[in-house]
């Protein structure tokens, strides 16, 4: 059984990187958001845009997620629990 | 505030009556053979799914004082407070990374507890215990300040805070504590998670229907900015400066940003958050929640707006003065006073309930680091796993009475300040545990040193900041300026101290050529799923009761 994570290209990996320091740059640099204008409704830009980025973030998670699960073809989706099980039953 | 509304108060008790049934009854939930071994009672069996994974880590990072303080805070000072909002986006793309390896190496090897992976990772008690040690301090005034966020519902209920009697007074808070730690005794962490879907559950209904509602009877969301505006922009006659601003000023920008990356890098060091994951059945069901979590950051941010709708309703304003100018009864109050009196039932059991949950997973994970790195690790080597669990269950009640005893005994304060040192104390512990993960290269005495190192200068920085307007106070804040320049987090700033000291050490002692410890853990371990060939045989071996066989 080869690791889920270490079968992924170092394009995989790339991606996943820069997906995250992305979303995690988004909130960490303040002054892009630390202002008023533009509103959206009544909302200040400092207000909107932080609750917009939690969908916003979710999303590039759950897309980071998909490329690092491992492919539906290449493994069975049982793969592993077989012996898991065992680990499991034996240690009860 | 003096008046209990009967049909408030008889919602919050049925409502307690029903989590207490499930709690006492979760005991049976996927019930497993033996419930007397540390993986049973300590962390429901290692099997939850997705599904429940994400109500037993939202209910347990997302805790009743969070929702009661991070409205405060936005009450009293503004855009500050919404550094929360910052964090929770930011932590769940950190853990994403990170969060896979420590559960997969904690399955392999039947880990428990964050310091049993660091003594397995170095061969190091001493390393081990200073994390376990840590943990426990931090995780103490957490639970305590959960009291407070009851404490502070039931104040605005009309329920004790206005009692002379000492004993009337506390009385609520002290049936309502012993019934938790009676079933988090019976049922350990399956309580909790069962408890968690009715948490969560309470708390999403609370917040919809109180951002439908509540701007709507207020004069709609610009007039609570407006309003919310011109009471920062008034000076505090204490400070001489503003009490805050709508929007993070440029000097506060750094202060906000490092508040925000150094509580998401602490967030997962607390031992609650640790035993949320190791209870995952699959190291796919981490990531996956890392992804859907952020819908309880959502939750949060729209709570952390409920301190300014306070701020735009007078009466709450004025209740908040009347109370002594504790904004943590902002959040109540408003409910209070918005909501006809059978919601705000709902309202106040959503942060009672959501004050148990975190209080048992936390008694719970902090009486495992007693058990596997104190209890066993000096004091009962070879303790078989029946024993543990009967000493975690133990500690886990001694946990919940010290609790109760700061809060009861030490004024409100002392836990404030405390927790505050907590998540400085907790970050320290970064090293030993994420870096761990990856690499080996930093000695395991060097970690210690910076630990070490570290603890002290948090410590020691945290207690000279004095409350603004107060020369000469201590604990005013979490930020201190660095070189005599821009504010920073503390916990951030003794995080560089311990990571510096960390690695110039790591070179003395390569120097010297002091000892490595033996390290039980394999590359495979770290990304095994669930478990890799040996696993099977270090379960069979555990479960004869080997302390050995756990590392």
């Amino acid at each position: 059984m080869s690791p889920p994570d270490s079968a992924k290209g170092p394009a995989t990996w790339t991606a996943v990187t820069i997906l995250l320091l992305a979303a995690i740059a988004a909130s960490l640099w303040v002054p892009i958001y630390a202002r008023t204008t533009p509103k959206l409704g009544a909302f200040p830009f400092f207000y909107w845009y932080q609750l917009i980025l939690v969908p916003a973030v979710a999303i590039v998670s759950w897309i980071a997620y998909l490329l690092l699960r491992p492919r539906p073809g290449g493994q069975p989706p049982g793969d592993g629990s077989g012996q898991a099980r065992a680990g499991e039953e034996a240690r009860r | 505030m003096t008046h209990v509304n009967a049909v408030t108060l008889t919602i919050v008790i049925i409502l307690f009556l029903l989590v207490t049934v499930i709690g006492f009854a979760a005991a049976r939930w996927r019930r497993a053979e033996d419930l007397l071994h540390l993986n049973e009672w300590g962390l429901g069996g290692r099997r939850f799914g997705s599904f429940v994974t994400w109500f037993l880590l939202g209910g347990d990072l997302y805790t009743a004082y969070t929702f009661i303080a991070v409205p405060a805070l936005v009450f009293a000072s503004g855009a500050i407070g919404f550094f929360a909002l910052s964090y929770t986006v930011m932590v769940f793309p950190i853990v994403f990374v990170f969060a896979p390896r420590l559960w997969s190496v904690a399955k392999v090897h039947n880990y428990v507890t964050p310091a049993d992976f660091v003594r397995g990772r170095y061969g190091s008690r001493g390393l081990s215990l200073a994390v376990a040690v840590t943990g426990i301090l931090a995780t103490m005034p957490y639970i305590a300040l959960q009291l407070v966020g009851i404490e502070a519902v039931l104040t605005v209920m009309g329920l004790g805070g206005s009692s002379s009697n000492e004993f009337v007074k506390d009385l609520p808070l002290l049936i309502a504590f012993v019934i938790l730690a009676a079933y988090t005794f019976v049922s350990g962490l399956r309580a909790p998670a069962l408890i968690a879907f009715v948490k969560d559950t309470l708390i999403y209904v609370m917040v919809i229907v109180a951002i439908a509602y509540i701007p709507a009877r207020l004069g709609g969301w610009s007039h609570i900015f407006a309003a919310a505006g011109a009471h920062l922009a008034k000076v505090n006659p204490v400070t001489g400066k503003p009490f805050g601003s709508l929007i993070a000023t440029p000097a506060s920008e750094w202060a906000y940003a490092t508040l925000a990356l150094g509580s998401a890098l602490a967030l997962f060091m607390y031992p609650h958050a640790v035993t949320g994951v190791y209870a995952a059945r699959r190291r796919g069901v981490i990531r996956r929640n890392m992804a859907v979590l952020p819908a309880y950051s959502l939750v949060l941010g729209l709570i952390a707006l409920l301190g300014y709708m306070a701020l735009a309703s007078p009466g709450v304003v004025a209740g908040v003065v009347a109370g002594g100018k504790n904004a943590q009864l902002s959040v109540p109050l408003l409910f209070q006073q918005m909501f006809p009196s059978w919601f705000a039932g709902i309202a106040f059991s959503a942060v009672v309930i959501g004050a148990l949950v975190p209080a048992a997973i936390m008694s719970i994970a902090a009486a495992n680091l007693f058990t596997r790195n104190i209890w066993v690790d000096f004091i009962k080597p070879g303790a078989s796993q029946a024993e543990q669990t009967r000493v975690s269950q133990t500690v886990s009640l001694i946990v919940k009475a010290g609790a109760l005893v700061f809060v009861f005994v030490l004024p409100k304060t002392f836990s404030i300040n405390f927790q505050l040192l907590g998540g400085i104390w907790i970050l320290q512990t970064f090293p030993a545990i994420v870096i761990g993960l990856y690499t080996r290269w930093f000695h395991r005495w060097a970690l210690i040193l910076g630990w070490a190192a570290a603890m002290a200068y948090g410590t020691i920085r945290a207690y000279q900041v004095p409350v603004a307007g107060q020369p000469n106070s201590h604990f005013g804040g979490s930020t201190a300026p660095v070189f005599g320049h821009t504010a920073v987090y503390i916990a951030l700033s003794a995080l560089i101290l311990n990571l510096l000291v960390a690695a110039v050490f790591t070179l003395v002692f390569r120097a010297l050529r002091a000892p490595d410890g033996a390290d039980e853990t394999a590359p495979a371990h770290y990304t095994a799923d669930p478990a890799p060939a040996p696993a099977p045989a270090v379960a069979a071996v555990a479960a004869a009761g080997d302390p050995e066989a756990r590392g």
